[in-house]
Parts: C-alpha cells; sequence; structure tokens
C-alpha cells in the first residue's frame, strides 16, 4: 500500500521525465519490432506498417499505461486543462460569450445568496446562540422578575425597554436610544463588555447607582472614543449619570438599537414597578441540553401562578417562547426563499444557454474531435476532455460572477427596505465563495456533460456525414435544443409574469391616495424633558411659542401633531360615546389619539368633510372638542350626524366629554397599503396627558430644506438650548420610505425577469450568429490545428 | 501462422510476465518474444496491452524497471522480478494449476 503511494506520488513528480520514459520504451518496442521484420526479409516501410497495425493505437496504449501507473486521472485532467486553455483562447467569441452568460446567471445567485448567507444562514453574534429563546410577547419588570424566580429551566434571563433620552452637555442636544434594561440582560446575551464592566443585580433595584454603559458607536462619537472614559458623567435627559462600561464595536441588541444602557429600576423608577405595563422585551438563555418543551412548560406555570395572583392585569397572560434567530428571521424568510427561486430560475436559463452554446461549438469542432479519435482517443476520454473545458469555463464564469455578485450586493445594499436595514454590509465570507465554486462546478459538469454526451453518441460516420451539412441547421433539429430553447422560454415568462405582478402592485399602491399632500411639507420631531415641562401648561406654552416663531417666517406655514401619519406608531385609546349603550370594561372600541396645535389640517392639506377646523378659541378653559376621521364616523357612528355628539376615552370617571366638531379626511395612519383605523384629534392645549411631551412640527414651505432646519433648529434652541431635533424629512421621503419594501420587491424581480429574458433572447441569437457565420472560416482554421495538435500528442 | 495462434485469456497475461521475469531481467519487446518462443507461437501477446500491464505490475511492486542496454546496444528499460513479485507468481502458478487440472478434469470425466 505504501509502495504504492510513493510510487503514484514519484510519478506524479516527476511527470515530465515519466513520459519521456514512456515515449522512449514504445519507441523502442516498435523499433526492435521492425528491425525483427526486416531481418525477416521485409522492406523497411513495410515493416514499420505492420509494426504499426499490430502495436494498434499509440494514444490508447500510452492512456492505459498511465492508467496502470495510477496517475493518469491527475495527470490527463492537468493535459486536458491545458488543452482547453489553449482551444479557448482560441476561439475567443465562443469564451466570452459563455463567460459572460454564466457570470450573469451566477452574479445574481452569488449577490442573493450573500444576503441570504448574512441574514438567514449566519448565527447570532452571541455564544451559543442555539440556546437563545425570545417571548412573542412583551411583559413588565415585576412579572419578569417572578418568573426568573419561579422557573428552573434557565440560565439566565433578561429585558429591555427602548425609550429615547436627551444627551446633553456635548454641543448641540441629541436624541439618543435609552436601553432601560435588566441586569440579566447581558448575562443573558453572553457579550463582556470592552471596558469596564456590566450593571451588577444589586445596582438594578429602584435609588440604584445611576450608572451607565455605553454602546461603541455612543462612545465612538460623543466621548471620543476615550480609553478612560470610565468614572466620567454625563447629563441624559436632565440627570447625571457615570459611566462604568463600554460594549464592544460588534455587539447590538437582538432587536433594538440602543446608545446606552440604565437599569430600568434606577433610570425609569415611575415604570418599572408597574405590572400591567408590559413594554419590555424579553430574552431567555436556555441551561444546556434543556429542551424548549419543558422552558416553555415552566413559563406556562408561571404564567398561570401570575394570572391567579394578579386576575386584573394578567389574567391572559400565555407567553410564547420561541427561538430567538426564528423570531429575527421568521419575516424575512418568506421574502428572501422567493427571491432564492426567481434568481434560481435565472441561472437555470443561463445553464441551458451554456449547454446550447456548448452544442454549437461541438458541431464546429467536430472534425477535430474526429482526428482525436481516429488516432486512438477513446470516447470517454473525449467526453471528460470536454467536461473539463465546460467545468472551466464555469469556473471561470463564476470567478466573473463573483464580481457581478459585488457590484450586486452594493445595488442590495442601497435599495434595501426597513426590514433588512440593520443590515450594515454583505459580507462574501468563505460559505459564499464556497457557494460560487459548488454552483460553478456543478453547471460546468451537469450541463457540460448533457451536450457532451449527445455528441458523442453518433458514431464518427454519421458525424462525417452531419458535418457535410450547414451546421446550423444540423443543430437546430437536435431536440436537446428545442428543449432547451422552450425551457428557457418558459423560465423567463415565469420571472415576467411574477414581475409584472409585482409592478402593478407597486404602481397601485403608488397611486393611492395617502389623504394628504406631501409635497413640500418637512417634519421635525421634538420631546420636552418631563423634569422641566412637568405640567400642561409649560408644555402648551413652549408649543404656542415655538410655533407663533416658525409661522412669523416668510411664505412657510407650520403646525403640530403628535404622530405623524404612515408609521403606525401612534397611542390608541378606548373610546365611549355618549349616548349609546355602556360596554363592558375592556371592550370598547380603540381608536388613534393624536393631539394637534396650528391649522394642521391645511398644512396637510387634509379636508373637513363636515362640520369646521379647529380654530384659536379651541383651547385650555374652553369646551373640549375633537374631530373624528371618516372611518370613525363609518365604523362607529354608522348613519349618524356625528357633529355634536360627544365622545371621551373609557375609564374616565367622570367623563369629561369632547364634542365632535368635525370630520376629517381618512389619513393613511400605517401604511398606504393598510387600512385605516378610526381617528380622534383633539387640541393639544385641551390635552390632561402630561407624559404627552412629544410633539412633531409639520411645515409646508417653499424654502430650501437645509435653511429652514437650520431656522427652525435656533428657534427651539433660543426657547430650551437642551431639546434635541430629530427625524427631520420631507413628507416625500416618508412616502417613498413606506413603500420601499413594494420597491425593493419590485426592481429585483423586475431586474431578474429582464436578465432572463435578455439570456433568452439574447444568447440563442449571439448563438445561431457563432454557429453559422464562424463556422466555415472555424472549421478551416481549427482543423489543421487540431490535426497538429492531436498529432502532438502522439508521434 | 495467425490460424495457429490464439489470445491471451483474461487474467493470464499478469502470470506469463512474471513467470517469464523470475528466469531473467527483460524489457518489454523480449517479454512478448520470449512469451512467444516458449508457447512455440501459440500464444501471442496483444503488444497493446503487454505494456500497461507491466506498468500495473511495477506499480504493485511486482516487477521493478532500470534503464539499461539491450542485446543491439539500444537504451532500453528492462524489467526484474522483485521478492513481492516471487511471492506473487507463487500463488499465482498454484491458483492456475488448480484451475487448469479442474477443467481437464470436467473436460476428461464429463
Amino acid at each position: 500500500m505504501l509502495h504504492d503511494l510513493l510510487f503514484r506520488l514519484r510519478t506524479l513528480t516527476r511527470r515530465r521525465a515519466a513520459e519521456n520514459e514512456l515515449d522512449d520504451e514504445l519507441r523502442f518496442h516498435l523499433e526492435q519490432q521492425v528491425d525483427k521484420y526486416v531481418q525477416s526479409g521485409m522492406t523497411e516501410a513495410e515493416a514499420m506498417r505492420r509494426a504499426r497495425l499490430e502495436f494498434g493505437g499509440l494514444d490508447q496504449v500510452k492512456d492505459e499505461c498511465r492508467e496502470a501507473r495510477g496517475i493518469s486521472f491527475v495527470e490527463s485532467m492537468v493535459q486536458d486543462l491545458h488543452y482547453s486553455v489553449r482551444t479557448l483562447l482560441h476561439s475567443p467569441a465562443f469564451t466570452a460569450c459563455a463567460v459572460l452568460t454564466l457570470a450573469l446567471g451566477i452574479g445574481a445567485n452569488t449577490a442573493i445568496f450573500s444576503v441570504v448567507n448574512r441574514v438567514l444562514l449566519n448565527p447570532l453574534p452571541y455564544p451559543n446562540p442555539q440556546e437563545l429563546l425570545a417571548a412573542r410577547q412583551n411583559d413588565s419588570p415585576p412579572n419578569l422578575r417572578d418568573m426568573q424566580r419561579q422557573t428552573h429551566a434557565f440560565a439566565s434571563s433578561g429585558g429591555v425597554n427602548i425609550s429615547p433620552m436627551d444627551f446633553t452637555g456635548n454641543g448641540e442636544p441629541v436624541r439618543v436610544h435609552g436601553a432601560y434594561i435588566d441586569a440579566g440582560l447581558l448575562a443573558t446575551l453572553g457579550v463582556q463588555p470592552m471596558l469596564g464592566r456590566w450593571i451588577s443585580a444589586d445596582e438594578d433595584v429602584k435609588g440604584g447607582p445611576r450608572n451607565v454603559v455605553l454602546s461603541y458607536p455612543f462612545w465612538r462619537d460623543f466621548m471620543g472614543a476615550d480609553p478612560h472614559v470610565l468614572g466620567r458623567a454625563i447629563r441624559l435627559s436632565d440627570k447625571t449619570y457615570t459611566v462604568i462600561g463600554v460594549m464592544p464595536r460588534n455587539f447590538t441588541l437582538p432587536r433594538e438599537l440602543a446608545d446606552v444602557f440604565i437599569s430600568l429600576w434606577v433610570g425609569y423608577p415611575e415604570a418599572a414597578p408597574d405590572r400591567g405595563v408590559h413594554f419590555m422585551h424579553t430574552y431567555w438563555r436556555l441551561k444546556p441540553g434543556v429542551p424548549l418543551t419543558q422552558a416553555q412548560a415552566e413559563i406556562a406555570q408561571a404564567d398561570h401562578r401570575l394570572a391567579e395572583a394578579f386576575p386584573d392585569t394578567e389574567r391572559e397572560r400565555a407567553t410564547v417562547l420561541m427561538p430567538l434567530h426564528e423570531l429575527l428571521v421568521g419575516d424575512v424568510r418568506p421574502a428572501l426563499l422567493i427571491l432564492v427561486g426567481a434568481v434560481g430560475l435565472v441561472l437555470l436559463i443561463a445553464c441551458a444557454n451554456f449547454a446550447m452554446l456548448l452544442m454549437a461549438r461541438a458541431v464546429t469542432r467536430q472534425r477535430e474531435l474526429m482526428i482525436r479519435a481516429s488516432l486512438g482517443a477513446r470516447n470517454g476520454r473525449l467526453i471528460r476532455q470536454r467536461l473539463t473545458e465546460s467545468t472551466l469555463l464555469a469556473l471561470v464564469g463564476g470567478a466573473a460572477g463573483l464580481l457581478a455578485a459585488k457590484v450586486g450586493t452594493t445595488l442590495l445594499l442601497a435599495l434595501r427596505p426597513a426590514e433588512l436595514r440593520r443590515l450594515d454590509a454583505i459580507p462574501m465570507d468563505a460559505r459564499v465563495f464556497l457557494f460560487v465554486f459548488a454552483i460553478s462546478l456543478l453547471t460546468g459538469l451537469l450541463f457540460g456533460l448533457l451536450p457532451a454526451w449527445s455528441a458523442s453518441r453518433g458514431d464518427i460516420a454519421e458525424a462525417l456525414r452531419e458535418n457535410e451539412r450547414t451546421t446550423a441547421t444540423g443543430v437546430s433539429r437536435s431536440p436537446l435544443r428545442s428543449f432547451l430553447v422552450t425551457a428557457e422560454l418558459a423560465l423567463a415568462l415565469i420571472l415576467l409574469a411574477g414581475a409584472g405582478l409585482l409592478i402593478k402592485g407597486f404602481l397601485r399602491l403608488r397611486s393611492v391616495d395617502p389623504g394628504f399632500n406631501p409635497a413640500n411639507v418637512i417634519t421635525m420631531y421634538l420631546q420636552l424633558p418631563g423634569t422641566r415641562y412637568p405640567q400642561i401648561p409649560l408644555q402648551t406654552n413652549f408649543r404656542r411659542e415655538l410655533l407663533a416663531r416658525i409661522n412669523s417666517f416668510p411664505g412657510v406655514e407650520a403646525a403640530m401633531i403628535t404622530d405623524l401619519p404612515l408609521a403606525g406608531n401612534y397611542v390608541g385609546h378606548r373610546v365611549v360615546i355618549d349616548g349609546q349603550p355602556t360596554r363592558a370594561v375592556g371592550s370598547e372600541p380603540e381608536v388613534q389619539t393624536l393631539s394637534v396645535m396650528g391649522n394642521y389640517f391645511g398644512v396637510m392639506q387634509i379636508p373637513i368633510r363636515a362640520g369646521r377646523d379647529f380654530h384659536s378659541m379651541d383651547r385650555e378653559q374652553q369646551p373640549l372638542v375633537a374631530i373624528v376621521n371618516e372611518t370613525f364616523v363609518r365604523q362607529l357612528l354608522p348613519g349618524q350626524n356625528p357633529i355634536g355628539l360627544r365622545i371621551d376615552w373609557a375609564g374616565n370617571e367622570p367623563h369629561e366629554w369632547m364634542t365632535i366638531i368635525g370630520v376629517a379626511g381618512d389619513v393613511k395612519d400605517s401604511g398606504l397599503n393598510q387600512p385605516v383605523d378610526p381617528g380622534v384629534y383633539a387640541p393639544f392645549s385641551q390635552n390632561d396627558e402630561a407624559w404627552r411631551k412629544w410633539m412633531t412640527l409639520v411645515i409646508r414651505t417653499r424654502l430650501t430644506v437645509a435653511g429652514l432646519v437650520e431656522d427652525v433648529k435656533k428657534q427651539v434652541w433660543s426657547l430650551d438650548s437642551q431639546i434635541p431635533v430629530s427625524g427631520i424629512q420631507s413628507m416625500d421621503d416618508l412616502l417613498a420610505l413606506s413603500v420601499a419594501q413594494q420597491r425593493f420587491n419590485m426592481l429585483l424581480l423586475g431586474s431578474f425577469a429582464a436578465l432572463a429574458v435578455a439570456l433568452a433572447e439574447w444568447v440563442p441569437t449571439v448563438w445561431l450568429r457563432i454557429a453559422s457565420i464562424s463556422e466555415p472560416t472555424k472549421s478551416e482554421s481549427t482543423s489543421p490545428w487540431a490535426r497538429s495538435s492531436a498529432m502532438s500528442c502522439g508521434w | 501462422m495467425p490460424s495457429r495462434s490464439i489470445d491471451l485469456p483474461q487474467g493470464t497475461l499478469d502470470l506469463l510476465i512474471l513467470r517469464t521475469l523470475s528466469l531473467e531481467p527483460l524489457h518489454g519487446w523480449a517479454v512478448s518474444e520470449r512469451i512467444q518462443q516458449i508457447s512455440s507461437d501459440v500464444l501471442r501477446v496483444q503488444q497493446g496491452s503487454l505494456y500497461p500491464a507491466l506498468h500495473r505490475l511495477e506499480r504493485r511492486g511486482w516487477i521493478k524497471a532500470r534503464w539499461g542496454t539491450s542485446e543491439n546496444n539500444r537504451k532500453a528499460k528492462f524489467y526484474e522480478i522483485t521478492r513481492a513479485g516471487r511471492r506473487q507468481l507463487e500463488i499465482e502458478q498454484d491458483a492456475w494449476q488448480k484451475l487448469t487440472a479442474a477443467v481437464s478434469q470436467i473436460l476428461e470425466t464429463a
């Protein structure tokens, strides 16, 4: 066995010498034989003829000798490769065509695979990610603590709530994402801080020290990447916190964007003890080896106990745990898989083209193949030689496809929809390279085998006769080619139909009336710090003063609303209508509640369908008024005249009735393809909920955006220098963003369909040209060369 | 002459090569000549299969090759049997004898 291996290795390393020796040995044999015949009285020429005849096909004997030495496979592969490179360079048009076809097909697939690889296949950036679970439902801090105590299946668990915080004392005030966390969160995710330490369990209590852990971007952007940042004090929402840690660069929470991490019990003590407010995402890490079913059973028991102990708020508990990875990618998976399918069709078309190109080439090279066959090359060997060629082509095509994919992923990133927003890069890792290699190899072998086999089947005489006719007609009659053409067109049609549907859907979506006029409207988001604006009159004064100042700009009209349309993140309240039969507590209809100030309906150009708009006298100390939307009337007051009816929030005792003074046109609140929810607008100044500290400015203007934004910021900061201004965007952008997902799908599938049609249409045409035009000259130039190359393999 | 000669049965070529080389080292042409001579021209080695067989035997380590000078003073590749080759020869001879004995027994009695 060892001998065998060494023998193979030796022959392999001294391949040229071995090849020469083989030549010498066989030549010696023939010469001996010729000598023998000459001595027996033949002429030299006859002796030579006789000897060769007896010996048989020299190529074949040599092949068998190489095979017998056990190195023939590698060796002949090298030979085939060499031969393939020469023949391919000899016909650059064909080579370019084939490589380009495959580069497009493989490139598109690689780009999509890179995304799938990153989004679906890559493990979560936490150690032992398979142990990580997330609850589908939000929960409250007290419930989380109780459940942690009552379960044993988990190594640790934790929760987080993201709320905006104002970071001040460092130039412009900035709104940052504050992560109110439970101390167990980090142990659950299993990531260590880069600097300092995490918040400990004893600090995570009411009245604990005001400590903060920074995210890497926050530390880099606002702390100047200071390595001695630990112990520094920073101002967050009017409170001073001490920096105790910095997280590593690649750390992110599973679903949430966070700049600073603060104990929920320390940073948000008024909300933390409230069992009924479920506002935390909770994450759970299983003990090693504990199955999900056991964990789920324990959670169900804990739910049951909590429901019995706190029936008022927890009666309907039904916590469902699911693998974190599943929770994160579950929504994107179907869309991505459809893309994978679509782009797979493109590859199939490219492969069919590739096969047709190879078939066309087989015809133009028949004479060369015949010469090789007659020199003793066996059929299997010829097939293998052609497979080497097609595989080589496919691999070159794959390499070119990698380049195409690089461009493709850059485009994908630029177009990515909100669901993939956190995808900041689509790296090409080893798995992507492996994918390209595998798919190229498979393409080369599979689709090379088809034409190689179909060409080798006919015997030489048949091929000769076939060659007499014109080549193009010869092959166009082949059933294989007809099948390929039909299949290509069918696949392209599938893609076209899919893309057509998406384009139609997108156009329909774009033509949906959002209910307002987005042109020339700029929006900005502000939030008043609770510490300095605890009461509603203070808030109202700030708002009224700011609006007055902005409205004094020439050519500008501004108004305010709590939450913008299309975003879908309004506050919902249950509502009761005066005079309607009382409903059970908790079953009253829920509506979106929006506070406005200024000429909101005028600025947004939302029509008032009935009654009147708000005016300046609808303010504090005046009768409470409300405007409802059309959906409110349609769903809750069908067939009634709403004007003059009175409504109030459920649970408000005694009732403070608001009189409906008008009906506003419906506005798409949750997205263009979403139904409108019933809504109630009320004046900011009549608001009685001091926690509604935020507002969005809507400004209709003809000024350049940049100048106006700076002017507005100046006015805000002249009123209060500590208030961050964020969310600066035009209503048009917001509208475009709301259809980004559909646009992305449409563009992607559309370009696949275009690619498919191009491939299905273009390549067959080019193929015909190659086959018909270049054939006569090609066969002339090929044959002598092929003969000489075939000769050089033999004598 | 062609009518007198028969082609070698499958699998016997290796045995004949080993047997021929067990007497003295020979080059490939001489091996084929020798087999033909000794069998009084009855057995003809297909020259196309002689060389692959030689290379196969060399790979298995039963024969080894070295370059030498032929009787007419030309460079030739000589094969000689190795120790492993002799053992193999015994095994194959044994098997061959058993086979032929069995075959002739059947031919005679049946």
